[in-house]
């Protein structure tokens, strides 16, 4: 009931920036979509009526630029964005409004608080990056509107991307728990959030790609988890 | 005895290399009402905060309802009541959102109809918005909130700070209210000392971060006092006297300011002086309380104007 409270709390203070990314996906999604199937239909594939006797396609070139490509590219944005504004949100905001001290006093343990928090957080990147770009995933299959379905790798990817946005949350909410300088040690949970970001990013090999966001998440959770219980407000 | 339901041991806060409490130790009883008073910076924000878990002590330890302050359980929280200062409050929920929120960590104490009678002697309405209340309005629903789970300890931190005569009243009946349920037990910082007058029972004076008073506020009325002395020649030069605090001479009067000192010592030390005659005056705890943390030594402001000229 406590932890159902904090979450509700957390959901509703989040709600204005989700609607906002899920929206912003959503349309970006839908114009490069809509803008891929009209450069399809310029390059002579009738996919709307299926395709006309004897028409090739250029598969190696529609492999080479899936239709979810630029959306994966502004998801790429996006999800860091968000995490980073939940992150300010959820942890910087409190400490101009004075209400940690209102909050922490609560009948529930810090780590109840933080994880209320983080599940929030969670079910935001799920319900609205998440959700808008599995859905635009789904619409780019459909095999009566785009000669090519999309390869699963892509929804991978996006996922890849939301999982980022995770990280980027987690740095700066250990960047705005501390309380240190900014131009000292308190830099480093942001910044070694953005560098996993840009590392994963450079590199393609998914057992790659997943040891390092994990152990990436690992390392700024328990680092997150520790500041909290322990910090003065 | 009564049972100790706040207990501090040398609690002690540094930032940085500054002292903000300094061994502070106290002692508060089950059913007391607590004042805690000091001067802007005098260390009680910090010692609240202490008390209540949300800032680590550099030394010594803070006990509330027998549990050590750094590690209270949520069990322990459920017990304690605790307005903030600035009645900070999440600013965009209703008053029906925040107390559905606040009902949540005290399932089984919530006086949902307690509450709903505080909004309305408070003339509140539970659709308003918290960003829309005025500051005085903020400091009723926090006192509301603090109330309803009928908590047995119940921690203020300036409550009445930025409130007009006629909130401050209400707010303090709103606290009487808890006062009259058996048991129940205050602390409450402010810089009104009307209003302590007004409720407590038990007065706790810091001063730059160190205990000056821990007693209860009948002791503390009867032991500051002024004294003016009257002289037919000059004023002598020292004052021998335990417990002074202030002294202001004129060309035929002393003033003293004298703490824990008792009417035979003054007539003693009044006629070893040479006075005519001598008069105690009386003193609001306002006056007690600026003369007892004022520093002794402190320029008068036209002293200082005139240092200036």
């Amino acid at each position: 009931m406590r932890f159902l409270a904090l979450l509700r709390k957390e959901l509703r203070e989040s709600l204005p920036w989700l609607l906002l990314a899920g929206l912003l996906l959503l349309a970006v999604g839908i114009f490069f979509l809509r803008a891929h199937a009209q450069v399809s239909e310029a390059d002579g594939w009738q996919y709307h009526r299926g395709l006309s006797p004897g028409q090739t396609i250029d598969k190696h070139r529609l492999l080479q630029n899936p239709n979810l490509n630029l959306p994966a590219i502004w998801l790429a944005f996006i999800a860091p964005g968000l995490g980073l504004v939940l992150g300010v949100r959820q942890f910087w905001v409190p400490l101009f409004t004075r209400t940690w001290s209102f909050l922490l006093h609560r009948a529930a343990a810090r780590l109840t608080i933080l994880g209320a928090k983080l599940t929030a957080t969670i079910i935001a990147f799920c319900i609205s990056v998440g959700l808008v770009w599995t859905g635009l995933y789904w619409y780019a299959c459909r095999p009566d509107l785009f000669p090519i379905p999309e390869a699963p790798q892509m929804l991978v990817n996006g996922w890849i991307y939301i999982a980022l946005g995770l990280l980027v949350y987690l740095g700066t909410a250990l960047s705005a728990l501390s309380t240190a300088r900014w131009y000292t040690s308190r830099i480093f949970g942001l910044a070694f959030a953005m560098l996993v970001v840009f590392v994963t990013l450079a590199q393609w090999r998914p057992v790659s790609i997943a040891a390092l966001t994990v152990l990436a998440f690992v390392t700024l959770l328990s680092q997150t988890m520790a500041v909290f219980v322990r910090r003065e407000f | 005895m009564a049972e100790i339901v706040l207990e501090t041991k040398g609690l002690t806060k540094y930032y940085g290399a500054g002292i903000a409490l300094d061994h502070l130790d106290v002692r508060i009883p089950r059913g007391c009402i607590c004042g805690f008073l000091g001067r802007n910076g005098a260390g009680k924000t910090t010692a609240i905060k202490l008390m209540l878990g949300l800032l680590e002590p550099t030394a010594g330890s803070a006990h509330l309802l027998g549990c050590d302050s750094t590690a209270l359980p949520p069990a322990v929280r459920q017990r304690i009541g605790y307005v903030t200062e600035g009645h900070r409050l999440f600013r965009w929920m209703t008053i029906a959102r925040l107390e559905k929120f606040q009902q949540a960590f005290f399932p089984k104490q919530w006086d949902g109809k307690f509450f709903a009678d505080m909004i309305e002697y408070f003339e509140l309405s539970k659709k308003q918005k918290i960003k829309h209340l005025s500051n005085g309005q903020r400091a009723q629903v926090s006192l509301a909130l603090a109330l309803a789970p009928n908590p047995e300890l119940l921690i203020m931190d300036d409550p009445t700070l930025g409130l007009d005569a006629a909130i401050r009243r209400q707010f303090l009946e709103g606290m009487i209210e808890l006062i009259t349920r058996q048991g129940r037990t205050v602390l409450f910082s402010s810089h009104i000392l009307a209003d302590v007058e007004r409720v407590a029972d038990r007065v706790v004076v810091i001063d730059k971060g160190v205990l000056r008073a821990d007693c209860s506020l009948e002791e503390f009325r009867t032991s500051v006092r002024k004294v003016v002395l009257h002289f037919d020649n000059s004023v002598p030069a020292d004052v021998e006297l335990e417990g002074l605090l202030h002294c202001r001479r004129s060309e035929r009067q002393l003033e003293l300011t004298l703490v824990g000192v008792d009417d035979a010592e003054v007539a003693a030390w009044a006629d070893r002086a040479g006075t005519e005659r001598f008069d105690f005056v009386e003193m609001n705890l306002e006056d007690q309380f600026i003369e007892f943390t004022s520093p002794p030594h402190r320029k008068r402001l036209f002293q200082w104007e005139e240092a200036r000229s």
